[in-house]
């Protein structure tokens, strides 16, 4: 049997069509590749010398009427031993191979750059050595749709997922749990994916690979195209309802510009501000803010069959009659999801006690309020957090004394 | 102790099929039949009414998929680019056709997708694959294979079949209440926290859980049937093959659903009490349920392929005319392929076990590939200078070779541990185990009903119907899954009810399959009921097989057999002796057979 | 399995039926050559039945060693607030049970009818003071102090977080047992009342009797190892 070599070949046609757009970004990818290609030939081999013969006899020996079947062998022990050897064989060398690259898509060399991966329903959080969370976001679907009359055309737009930024030609860690449920953290890329538990760290390493200059992407903000290459990480253990939305994008971009970033995301920005950061990290797979519904309700002022939504507007619940939204309200929401129930939603949230601390809480409130017109909300006039508290507003106060 | 005569009271009798006069005494006679071949029939059609909810929700499944509907908001803009609108879409497919039917309640679109795969793979796995092939088949023909009048315990077997019929009920209750959408393996904590189906869920394991007893008593009669039922002259090695897969599957359900028992018992006591087990709040351990969980279910797989297996020894023989090719092999393979597939569970958990652990369970999974290797060498060289005609059976069992091996194969990269890094939880997984479960299992089962059917019902089916159909499920089943073989490599992850845009040429081409499968399957089900409805008087023995069952009428009569057959031959001597019912005229013999090598 | 039902008391004169020793009577279900092959098969049957049941503890015994890896503080501790006399008072019990079990098995092989009813009183009644030993001393006592499984647990004096877990385990392995005395119990109640209206038991007919026993053996074994477990090993 051909042994193909593992090296990083240029993939011929037949790779293209196997693996698609996604060319392996490593080394132990590639060889994952060069290996899947090997039991893929293997496989071709045996199933077309099985089907060759099957389809020969089936043709060669059809049965003709009143022709008896000669005799032939019951048993051959040759041929027997024969199948049997050569199969187990070729079998230890795919095991072997397989354990091989294994190790190397597992581990990571010990300087590499420690990045926390963590997963939630439905939401993948990266945070980078220096504590900073990604404030980039960008939609699954740029699709352009023309809508039948010819006359306007229609972009699917929705929920933004985040943009996780790495540098090329580095080392990378990642540390992995999970707040709730299994996921699973994949690039198909990389090649590789492991899953994401809770109450246990698992890692793995991958090596980003270096630029080319035919890698560029177009920036999500400003349409720019900028060199750097992206790449979509999938939940790939079933968690839920919003299961298939649980995606990100992975960036590979220049170290100068990866540090840059760095420094940029380290600054901490207004109560609202932040707020908003949080909401996209955490919120946004339930909660949208244009007044659609999905899992969770919507946060900004709008209203639909089953009442209306956003701040200072009552909520309706679930076991009837309806309660004042106000800082109170919104905070024993976060904490205590299950304590008053809005309308026409199911339980599904968890308590984030333990995972936002006060400022957090706040900064959440404080985004909350912004998207909604009553009462009057001083952020989108003043610019600033100088407007007056309201009486009983603890998230003013605290957005107040932060800044 | 004394030997009492068994064959008292021994009267003349008709077909099976006849009953009493009237139509409830009739129910009430196939009700309370401990006949194996009342019971055999019974299971037929419930197993297939479930293939058809299950298929009907695999249609579902990839109806929803034909288009991506990754995103919730459409934002229409006019000519310049300014917003014109912006419109929730209700977009993903099975919610727009449920509201049409009025019937989406509060669900979303993956909500509804969710519970749709969930009851696919739970209906088909627990209440369709996993007692098909032995308790309707099996039920019928172990016995008359045996030239047994019955099983070892026809009580006990009216007793399986009924707790088959409660833990099916089970299921769809919970259906019928909504649905679960934790997937067929229940993850724990995701199972034991989805808050929307608290009841539900606990049916559906339930419902598990009680099949599990079904399982296991079935097993346990089969296997005390084989060992101490045998006719006269019938040693271990003078048994039909088929037997000697369904044995080895019985001896797999008995010794793996107890775990799969205690495993839902937990999961249940986990659910209803938190007693913290698997849930990691409480320091409990959600990859323990993995384990526990595929320490049944991998060894389960082959409950669904063993006796697959077994119907194509038959069919490859009796309709080649041919000797098994290494009829020992394949049935030593059986045992092998049972006693190995308990050892293999960890291929499943790849990517959240510990390298070493990884490491043992990938060597051993190759290990399972090598006896299901020297089965399908054998039967191709079992078609060496047979007499082979290409009816609907023997069709349905060279698919099997074709499909089944394209399945197993695929297998390989699975088992090997830096390629299932990357496909594990993806479509070339679903790729994989459909080729073995409908690839394998169902053409198997199609195969083996049209192969006893006559002998079952006394009908002839229309060859030319079933033809068409087989021709319709074969082109149909390829395209709707060898494309997933390609949407797996290239990074689609399975239960995914939105996929982004890449994925969605292979996904359509994937729909337009099952719209053929589907055609296929219901030409079969047209061809079965015009046969039991106009269908052509069956021989007693249509293929001129050789095993015992061609030696009963067609259909049998009640108590099998008029008298104790006596076995004088082996199960496949097509070239030494001239089949029952069968006039040697018709059955030319080689001048030199009998002298050929052993 | 269960060999009263197997006979087919059509085929039987009305005489024999309503004569005392039924036992003699027996006739093979149809498709039987001999009673013998019969009786031999309900025993592979059990004998299969009871590796189902093996298999099924084995679960609970997997899970004990697995979390006894994981929370060694944990099941050191739960074992010391068992006592280990009432474990061993049940150990003595269920051993008795075993051995009268065995006992009415040669009674009805030597056609002694009244001590065949003797020993299965025995059995039963032992299996009654397991279950209240059980539930008395053990149970009801530790529930009362909180110590319940998983988030039931109120033990105010628990010295390790994943005590909890210990009790979990405790309950459903005892509780799984206990169920299996009482079907076992409930299984010998059918064969005294068999072996008392009928006299269906006898040296030629004995299967359920020796099914039940089996089973008993098995109940028996059970605990041999719960014991240990959960009791003696800190
Ligand atoms: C009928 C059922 C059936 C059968 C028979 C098999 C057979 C095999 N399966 Fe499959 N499998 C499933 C049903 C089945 N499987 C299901 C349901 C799942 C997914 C469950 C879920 O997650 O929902 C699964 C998933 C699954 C995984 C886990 C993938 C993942 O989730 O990451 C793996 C990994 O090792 C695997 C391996 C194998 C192997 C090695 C065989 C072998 O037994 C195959 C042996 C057969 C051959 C090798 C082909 C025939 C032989 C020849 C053509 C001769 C030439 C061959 C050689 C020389 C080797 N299977
Ligand atoms: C026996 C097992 C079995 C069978 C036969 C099938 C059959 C089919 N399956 Fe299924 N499938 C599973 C077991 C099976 N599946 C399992 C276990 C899962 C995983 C679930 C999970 O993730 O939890 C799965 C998941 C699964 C998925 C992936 C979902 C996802 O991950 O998001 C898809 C998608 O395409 C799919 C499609 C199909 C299709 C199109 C068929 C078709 O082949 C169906 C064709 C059949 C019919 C159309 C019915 C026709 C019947 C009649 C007309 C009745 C009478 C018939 C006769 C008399 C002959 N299946
Ligand atoms: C798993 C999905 C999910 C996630 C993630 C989620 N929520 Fe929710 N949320 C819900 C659901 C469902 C409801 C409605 C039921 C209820 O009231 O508990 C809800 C309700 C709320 C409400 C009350 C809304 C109202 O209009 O009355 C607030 C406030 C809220 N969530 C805040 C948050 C915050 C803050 C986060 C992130 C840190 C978050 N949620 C993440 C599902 C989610
Ligand atoms: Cu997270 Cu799937
Ligand atoms: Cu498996």
């Amino acid at each position: 049997m051909m042994m193909p070599t593992l090296a990083t070949a240029q993939p011929g046609a037949l790779e293209k069509l196997i693996f698609g757009p996604k060319l392996p970004a490593s080394e132990p990818a590639a060889m994952a590749d060069g290996l899947f290609m090997m039991i893929t030939w293997f496989s071709v081999f045996f199933f077309v010398v099985l089907m060759g013969l099957m389809f020969y006899f089936m043709i060669k020996y059809r049965r003709r009427e009143g022709v008896p079947t000669e005799p032939s062998p019951h048993h051959n022990t040759l041929l027997e031993i024969f199948w049997t050897v050569v199969p187990s064989s070729s079998l230890l060398v795919m095991f072997v191979l397989g354990f091989q690259g294994y190790t190397q898509q597992i581990v990571s060399p010990s300087d590499a750059m420690e990045v926390r991966i963590e997963g939630n329903k439905w939401n993948w959080i990266a945070t980078y050595p220096n504590g900073a969370n990604s404030p980039e976001f960008q939609p699954l679907s740029k699709r352009v749709v023309e809508s039948a009359d010819g006359m306007s055309s229609s972009t699917i737009k929705g929920r933004d997922y985040p943009i996780f930024y790495l540098p090329e030609n580095t080392s990378v860690k990642f540390r992995m749990n999970s707040q709730d449920v299994i996921h699973s953290f994949w690039i198909p890329e990389f090649r590789v994916k492991r899953d994401v538990i809770p109450n246990r760290y698992t890692t793995y390493g991958i090596k980003t690979p270096r630029l080319t200059a035919a890698d560029t992407y177009t920036h999500q903000d400003t349409g720019e195209e900028m060199l750097g290459r992206d790449m979509w990480v999938f939940c790939a253990e079933y968690c839920g309802d919003e299961h298939s939305r649980m995606a990100a994008t992975l960036r590979i971009v220049p170290q100068d510009y990866f540090n840059q970033l760095m420094e940029d995301w380290g600054v901490t920005g207004l109560p609202w501000e932040e707020g908003e950061k949080i909401y996209k990290m955490m919120c946004a797979s339930c909660h949208l803010i244009d007044g659609g519904k999905l899992v969770g309700p919507p946060w900004n002022e709008s209203s639909d069959a089953n009442g209306q939504y956003g701040w200072g507007y009552p909520a309706s619940l679930a076991s009837g009659g309806t309660v004042e939204r106000d800082a109170n309200y919104y905070r024993e929401s976060i904490l205590d999801p299950n304590a008053k129930i809005v309308k026409g939603y199911a339980p599904q949230m968890q308590s984030y006690q333990g995972q936002l601390d006060e400022d957090d809480i706040n900064n959440i409130i404080a985004y909350i309020q912004t998207l909604s017109e009553v009462p009057p909300n001083p952020h989108l006039e003043g610019e600033g957090g100088e407007s007056e508290s309201e009486a009983g507003n603890q998230a003013e106060e605290a957005a107040g004394s932060e800044s | 102790m004394s030997t009492l005569d068994a064959h008292a009271g021994h009267h003349e009798e008709g077909s099976y099929l006849s009953g009493p006069p009237g139509i409830m005494a009739k129910i009430w006679q196939w009700a309370t039949t401990v006949d194996h071949k009342k019971i055999g029939v019974m299971y037929l059609f419930a197993v297939l009414f479930m293939f058809f909810v299950g298929g009907m929700a695999a249609l579902l499944v990839r109806y929803e998929l034909i288009d991506p509907m990754r995103d919730v908001m459409v934002q229409t803009v006019d000519a310049n680019g300014d917003l014109v609108e912006t419109t929730a879409t209700q977009g993903e497919n099975l919610k727009d056709l449920f509201q049409g039917l009025g019937m989406a309640g509060d669900l979303t679109g993956t909500q509804i997708y969710n519970r749709a795969f969930t009851l696919h793979g739970a209906v088909m796995v627990f209440m369709f694959i996993v007692p098909s092939i032995p308790a309707s088949l099996g039920n019928f023909f172990l016995p008359v294979m045996l030239g047994a009048k019955d099983v070892a315990f026809p009580r006990l077997n009216l007793l399986s079949w009924y707790i088959y019929l409660f833990g099916s009920t089970f299921g769809i209750l919970s259906i019928l209440m909504g649905g679960v959408d934790t997937g067929w393996t229940f993850y724990t904590p995701y199972s034991t926290t989805t808050d929307a189906d608290h009841w539900r869920v606990v049916l559906m394991v339930t419902a598990a859980f009680i099949l599990g007893f079904s399982s296991i008593l079935t097993g346990l009669n089969f296997v005390v049937t084989v060992h101490k039922l045998r006719a006269p002259g019938m040693g271990w090695f003078d048994m039909p093959l088929f037997i000697w897969a369904v044995y080895a599957t019985s001896i797999i359900q008995v010794l793996a659903t107890p775990v799969i028992g205690i495993t839902l018992l937990l999961l249940i006591f986990e659910r209803i009490m938190n007693i913290g087990i698997f849930d990691p709040a409480m320091g409990g351990d959600p990859v323990l349920y993995q384990h526990f969980f595929w320490f049944y279910s991998h060894p389960v797989v082959y409950v669904m392929i063993l006796p697959a297996m077994g119907i194509i020894s038959e069919l490859l023989a009796v309709h080649a005319r041919k000797h098994i090719f290494g009829y020992r092999a394949i049935a030593f393979s059986s045992l092998g392929i049972a006693g190995v597939s308990f050892l293999v569970w960890g291929h499943h958990i790849f990517t959240a076990m510990g390298e070493l652990a990884a490491v043992l369970f990938s060597g051993l999974t190759f290990l399972v590939a090598i006896p299901t290797a020297i089965k399908v060498f054998n039967w191709i060289a079992t078609l060496y200078k047979g007499s082979i005609v290409l009816n609907t059976p023997m069709c349905y069992g060279l698919m099997f070779l074709f499909t089944f091996s394209i399945g197993g194969l695929t297998g390989l990269p699975l088992a090997t541990l830096a390629t299932d890094l990357h496909l594990h939880d993806s479509y070339f997984v679903v790729a994989h185990f459909h080729y073995v479960m409908m690839g394998g299992t169902v053409i198997a089962f199609l195969g083996g009903i049209h192969h006893w059917w006559p002998k079952m019902f006394g009908k002839m089916y229309s060859e030319p119907g079933a033809l068409i159909g087989m021709a319709l499920v074969f082109i149909g089943f390829n395209v709707t899954f060898f494309t997933q073989f390609f949407l797996g490599t290239q990074g689609m992850p399975r239960r995914y009810a939105n996929y982004v845009d890449e994925f969605q040429f292979l996904h359509q081409i994937s729909t337009y399959g099952s719209w053929i499968l589907g055609l296929g399957m219901f030409v079969h089900l047209a061809v079965f009921i015009h046969s039991l409805v106009a269908g052509e008087k069956a021989p007693a023995n249509p293929w001129g097989g050789l095993t015992l069952e061609w030696e009963c009428e067609s259909p049998p009569i009640e108590h099998n057999f008029h008298h104790e057959p006596i076995v004088k031959h082996g199960p496949y001597d097509f070239e030494t002796t001239v089949p029952p019912h069968w006039d040697p005229k018709d059955y030319p013999i080689h001048p030199d057979a009998g002298k050929a090598t052993h | 399995m269960s060999t009263m039902t197997d006979t087919n008391p059509t085929d039987v004169p009305q005489s024999i039926l309503k004569s005392p020793k039924h036992w003699r009577n027996r006739i093979a279900g149809h498709h039987w050559r001999t009673g013998d092959e019969e009786f031999d098969a309900a025993k592979l049957g059990m004998w299969l039945f009871l590796t189902t049941e093996v298999l099924l503890f084995a679960g609970i015994f997997c899970g004990y060693a697995v979390f006894r890896m994981m929370y060694p503080e944990a099941w050191a501790n739960g074992s010391h607030y068992l006592d280990w006399r009432f474990g061993a008072a049940n150990t003595a019990v269920l051993l008795l049970s075993s051995w009268t079990a065995a006992n009415a098995v040669r009674c009805a092989q030597l056609d002694k009818q009244f001590w065949l009813r003797v020993n299965i009183i025995i059995t039963i009644v032992c299996a009654a003071l397991f279950i209240f030993i059980k539930l008395k001393f053990e149970y009801m006592v530790k529930l009362g102090e909180g110590k319940a499984p998983g988030t039931f647990f109120s033990y105010p004096y628990a010295q390790d977080p994943h005590e909890p877990l210990w009790w979990s385990l405790y309950y459903i392995g005892t509780g799984i047992h206990a169920a299996h005395v009482i079907i076992g119990a409930a299984l010998f109640g059918v064969v005294l009342y068999y072996a008392k209206r009928y006299q269906a038991y006898g040296p030629t007919q004995y299967t359920l009797v020796e099914n039940a026993a089996l089973y008993w053996h098995l109940v028996d074994l059970v605990w041999i190892f719960l014991f240990p477990l959960l009791y003696l090993i800190h």
